[in-house]
This record gives C-alpha cells, sequence and structure tokens, in this order.
C-alpha cells in the first residue's frame, strides 16, 4: 500500500476498532493509576475514632463502628465448623469420643454433658445450653467468663453479690458474649484487667499486676479466664462462691495441689471410689508460663491472634483461634519452614501427649473401680485414706493437662511429667488396693464393668451413683 | 508507511485515535511519575519501598548485617550477566506489580521457588572464601539463611517491625497538586 493509497480502500471498521482500542488502553492506564495511588495513600490513612466509647460499654458492635478490622476479625470468631486434629472450634463430644471420662467424672456434671467450646461470640449460648448448669439454683460466678457484661454489673451490684447471686437472676443482664470490653479500656484501647479474681490472685502472690508490661498484657488479658481456679466459700470473710485462684503457693500443679490439700477443698465426692476430687478447669495460662514461648517472651496474642497488615494498617487479628488454622501467619513469621512441616512437627508433638494422657486415664479409672473393690471387701475409710489422697492427686493431675487446650502444645514437657506422675499415682493405688484386699483374704483381680462406650461407662457410674455398685470380687 | 500517520482512516477516526493516543501518552506519563518508574532502572534499595508492603523487608535489612555491606539486588537478582540479571528483575517486578496492585500479598513473605538458587549463588558469590572448604557451600539441602537468620531479622512479617523502625514513607501523588 503507498501513501497515495486512498481513505476508503480500508474497511469501514478498523477506523472505530482502533478508536475503542486506544480508549481501552487509556482506561486501563487510567486504572493503573488509580489503584497505585490508592495503596500508597493507604499507608498514610490516620486511624479514625468515629464514635467515643462509655465506659463498661458492652455492645461489641458499638466499638466495632470505631474499629472495623478489629471487630469483624472478633466476628469470624462465631465460625464453629474448624477442626485442627485434636481442637478447633467445632463443638466435639468429648463423652463420645472419650467414654473414660463419663467414669473419671463420675457424680459431676462433666460425666453428663461435656462439649468442645466454641468461640468466644458462642460463650453465652454455649453456658445457657450446657446440661452442667443446675437448676433451678446455680452460682452466678458461672457468669465471670461468659460476657462483657460482667464488668458492669459488679460495677452495679458489687463482685461479692455477682458471685452470690443466682445465674438464673443475672440472666436478663448478660446478654453481650465474649469481647472487646473484657481487654480494653474503651478510652485509650489499653489492654486492662477486668476481672477481680487474676488482680486478688496476683496480690496473693506478693506481685503487683499494674506494673506488667504491654506485652505481658498479651497473656494476662487471656489469664483472666483461661487458668484453673475455684468457687471460695467463707462466711467469716462474706464471700460466697467467690471466683479465686489457687495461686498463692505458685501456679505449678504440685503448688495449687499443696493449696487445695491445705484447705481440704474438694469439687465432688468422685461416685464410683468415694474420692474427694478437685476438678481442674483449663490452666492454660500456668501451663503456657513452663513452656519454650513463654521463656522466648511470646505472648498468646502472638500465636493466637497475630498481627497483620491490611492496606499499611497494621492491627490484630482477633479471630483468636488454634494456630494450626492460621499457620502461615502465626508460627511461620518465625519458624520458616513450610506450613506442613510446621503441622507435622506440633501433631507430633500433640500426639506423644494424647498417648501418655490415654494410658494414664486407663490407670486412674482402674484406680477407681479398685478402691470401690477394697470397698466391697469391706475396708474402712481409715483404710483407704492413703490410697484415696494418692487417687485425688493423681486425677488432679491427669485433669490438669487434659482440661488443657492445645493438647499438651503450651508445654509439653511439663504436660507429660504431669501425666507420667499421675500414671505413677493411679498404680500406686492399685498396689496399695491389692495388698488390702489380700488382707482381707481376696486375691483374685477385682471384675471392672465395662466402660468402652458412653452408654456403657453412663450405665456402670449409675449404679454406683444410686448405690447399687455391681459385685466385683469373687 | 502508512498506517504510522494513519493515512489510511476516514479524517474524522484519525483525529480521533491520535487523540486517544495523546491521552494515552499524558496518563502514562502520570503513571510513570506516580510509580515512580524511573527509580526501576538504578540498583537502590528504596525503590523496593515504592510499595508499601516492602518497608518491613526494608526496615530489617537495613538494621540487620548486611545492612551497610549488600542491598536488596545484591541478593535478590542473579549476576551472571547483565541479561539475565535485567530479564529476572524484570520479571519479578512484574510479578510483584500485579501482586501489589490485586491485593494478593500474604501476610508472611517467603522466597519463592526460582529465587531460592538466586540468593544462595549470591551468598556464595561473596562469601565463597570463607566457605571454600565448607561440604554445605555445594549441596541445595539447606540454603545458608537457615541458620544465618540475621539478614532480615528473627520474625518476619508485614507487621514484624516497629512503626520507629520503618523508614518515613514519600508522599504520595503529585506534590505540585497539594498546593
Amino acid at each position: 500500500m503507498s501513501d497515495s493509497a486512498p481513505a476508503r480502500s480500508t474497511p469501514r471498521w478498523v477506523g472505530p476498532a482502533l478508536f475503542i482500542l486506544v480508549a481501552a488502553v487509556v482506561a486501563l492506564l487510567g486504572l493503573l493509576a488509580t489503584s497505585l495511588q490508592e495503596r500508597n495513600a493507604e499507608a498514610q490513612r490516620p486511624s479514625l475514632v468515629l464514635q467515643p466509647i462509655a465506659e463498661w460499654e458492652p455492645d461489641n458492635a458499638k466499638w466495632g463502628a470505631n474499629y472495623p478490622r478489629e471487630y469483624e476479625s472478633y466476628a469470624r470468631t462465631a465460625l464453629d465448623t474448624t477442626k485442627t486434629k485434636f481442637g478447633g472450634a467445632f463443638p466435639r463430644d468429648y463423652l463420645d469420643e472419650f467414654p473414660q471420662l463419663v467414669v473419671l467424672f463420675a457424680g459431676y456434671g462433666f460425666s453428663k454433658d461435656y462439649l468442645q467450646a466454641r468461640g468466644h461470640a458462642h460463650a453465652i449460648e454455649d453456658a445457657t445450653n450446657t446440661k452442667r448448669i443446675k437448676v433451678p439454683v446455680n452460682a452466678g460466678t458461672c457468669w465471670t467468663c461468659k460476657s462483657t457484661d460482667v464488668p458492669r454489673m459488679m460495677a452495679k451490684i458489687g463482685v461479692k453479690e455477682f458471685y452470690a447471686a443466682n445465674w438464673h437472676d443475672l440472666k436478663k443482664d448478660i446478654t453481650h458474649p465474649i469481647g472487646c470490653q473484657d481487654c480494653h479500656d474503651p478510652a485509650t484501647m489499653r489492654l486492662r484487667i477486668t476481672r477481680p479474681a487474676l488482680r486478688e490472685a496476683f496480690q496473693a502472690m506478693g506481685r503487683d499486676i499494674d506494673k506488667a508490661t504491654h506485652q505481658e498484657m498479651r497473656s494476662l488479658v487471656c489469664a483472666q479466664c483461661h487458668v484453673e481456679y475455684y468457687f471460695k466459700t467463707d462466711p467469716a470473710e462474706g464471700k460466697k462462691n467467690y471466683l479465686t485462684f489457687p495461686w498463692a503457693n505458685g501456679t505449678t500443679v504440685e503448688a495449687m495441689l499443696e493449696y487445695y490439700d491445705a484447705m481440704d477443698f474438694a469439687d465432688w465426692t468422685h461416685a464410683v471410689s468415694k474420692t474427694p476430687i478437685i476438678k481442674a478447669q483449663h490452666p492454660d495460662y500456668e501451663v503456657y508460663s513452663t513452656g519454650i514461648h513463654a521463656y522466648r517472651g511470646v505472648s498468646c496474642a502472638d500465636c493466637h491472634m497475630p498481627y497483620r497488615t491490611e492496606g499499611g494498617v497494621k492491627f490484630t487479628d482477633h479471630h483468636v483461634r488454634s494456630p494450626l488454622l492460621n499457620i502461615a501467619n502465626s508460627c511461620a513469621v518465625c519458624h520458616r519452614w513450610s506450613e506442613n512441616d510446621i503441622k507435622t512437627r506440633v501433631e507430633a508433638i500433640q500426639t506423644k501427649v494424647a498417648n501418655a494422657r490415654k494410658a494414664t486415664e486407663t490407670a486412674v479409672v482402674q484406680a477407681h473401680f479398685d478402691v470401690a473393690a477394697a470397698m466391697e471387701a469391706g475396708a474402712t475409710d481409715d483404710e483407704l485414706a492413703p490410697a484415696r489422697k494418692l487417687l485425688r492427686h493423681a486425677q488432679f493431675r491427669w485433669d490438669y493437662v487434659a482440661a488443657n487446650n492445645g493438647m499438651g502444645f503450651h508445654s509439653p514437657q511439663e504436660c507429660t511429667r504431669i501425666l507420667g506422675e499421675a500414671a505413677n499415682e493411679a498404680q500406686q493405688v492399685r498396689i496399695l488396693i491389692a495388698r488390702l484386699l489380700a488382707t482381707k483374704g481376696k486375691t483374685a483381680a477385682p471384675s471392672h464393668p465395662d466402660w468402652s462406650t458412653r452408654d456403657k461407662a453412663w450405665a456402670a457410674v449409675q449404679a454406683f451413683v444410686k448405690g447399687q455398685p455391681p459385685k466385683m470380687l469373687p | 508507511m502508512a498506517w504510522l500517520t494513519l493515512a489510511p482512516l476516514a479524517r474524522g477516526w484519525r483525529i480521533a485515535t491520535f487523540g486517544g493516543l495523546a491521552v494515552a501518552l499524558g496518563m502514562a506519563i502520570v503513571v510513570a511519575r506516580i510509580s515512580n518508574a524511573a527509580s526501576y532502572l538504578t540498583d537502590a534499595p528504596e525503590t523496593c519501598m515504592n510499595c508499601h508492603v516492602m518497608t518491613d523487608a526494608y526496615a530489617s535489612w537495613q538494621r540487620g548485617s548486611h545492612g551497610h555491606v549488600a542491598v536488596c539486588i545484591d541478593c535478590h537478582v542473579p549476576h551472571s550477566n547483565p541479561v539475565a540479571k535485567n530479564a529476572f528483575k524484570a520479571q519479578d517486578g512484574l510479578r510483584h506489580s500485579w501482586v501489589y496492585l490485586t491485593r494478593q500479598e500474604p501476610q508472611v513473605f517467603r522466597l519463592s521457588k526460582g529465587a531460592v538458587p538466586v540468593v544462595q549463588g549470591n551468598c556464595l558469590r561473596c562469601h565463597a572464601d570463607q566457605i571454600a572448604m565448607v561440604r554445605l557451600a555445594a549441596s541445595s539441602e539447606r540454603p545458608c539463611w537457615d541458620c544465618h537468620s540475621n539478614i532480615h531479622g528473627e520474625a518476619r512479617s508485614l507487621s514484624a517491625s516497629s512503626q520507629t523502625l520503618r523508614p518515613q514513607l514519600p508522599a504520595t501523588g503529585l506534590p505540585w497538586m497539594k498546593r
């Protein structure tokens, strides 16, 4: 084609097509420019507080208006389908999975109903639905760790009065699940302790919680609830069902046992062996404190609520969950291996603890039945006292690990050490009982009832509860 | 040749297309300016911070063991020859631009598969005399940084370095427009 070729020799559509093409290029360049500007500007956006938050504001959504990223991630704690090998946020039925628990908690609420806890957003709903809550009267104390309404109500009616109240009477005032207010000061967003029990436990240990650093507070706000505790009733001090942490001698399992033994405390008497038992709650903070991550100054939030950066803004991911569900952003910040390597390593550690736990549970269950067999042979409470004391310790040690979240990962060596001691104590009980039975002329091994499934274990335990224990000796 | 001047087109379309091309050129100049395009021709480490997701990498590098002896591209692009260097830089740069502009960046960066041998090669490039006798130098099983984690610090994520260590980012947009 030459310069002098007539324009009409070109098809008619070429002109419009070329124009549209150029227009598209312009549009794309415009989009690119906008996107670049947005991404560059976002890092310089200040955070705005739109609506000041009142002191003791229980409504998480009101906080969320000012802190949308934190609130949106918090809202995801409602997700209850996540599963890890040993945990997650779905309502796993422990009693179906581990029928031995029905025997271990015989005569206590946990023998009836024991589900894996779901996320913080479900705290009120799950506490309301559990069969462990007694009707018509249940301690108000049980609300303490369920709701952002608690500090407000404690300020209104008094701490002692809150604990002493009936759960069912408080219900109408407790409507917002665990959230912002439990850990944050509404004016400054600084972390703060809102539950008196932790403050009092620090005083009992001679420590001042107000001197804690910010990094320590990133664990201590969790320690307001994720700890071992009991309800103290002492008319002399005017205390009824007063939430107390048994930390006066320290936070190790031995220090707690010493504390509980000194006051002869028991949560209930075991239906099978008539042993006074202490229910360990969930001493997550105490166990974590003995582990390598605590030693290196890593807080609860560092793994369970790792930092995120979105749009150039750094914030804490408030979707509190197992780090195994978020390996890339929690573990891998420090441990630079593949996600799969990290997961394999963690699960291998947990599996070892799980196996030790199972072996210990079998020994403790057998010890309970053995003590019952000695009772059948006519052993007196005095004769059984040394065995029962060992059994009480064995069960508390086992529960200290078993009731923990994380299947021992918070401190694997400490957990296996404690399980080892618990299994040893349970076996010592069995030796004592064998000797005791021998003195009564019973040398054959007692035949224990079948506890291999939840239903069988329940039937076996109910016979003891009703005072009609099965015959275990020939 | 006729198409260079769009001579075969009707007059109206010719004007419109040239007009469009002029707008495109203008936009391209704006994009080149706001994306700091010229900086990509240099080796300055500040170039990598054109995208703010790299500020942690910059801050941790600057305070790390290599902060005074090597810059980003000394380690992160090959130096065997200028062609390989610039081709890798272009390829990586385009991928990074795509990830940044479509908001696909992860919270914690890892070296891509292709980058591992490049960085390892660059470790050897400078430290060859120190490790001539070390067998691991020839091994691909363990890269140097498995143990020598002090180049970008121990913890790495977009959020890892504290605000005070982060460099001040340049103001966005065209400065004269702000007045």
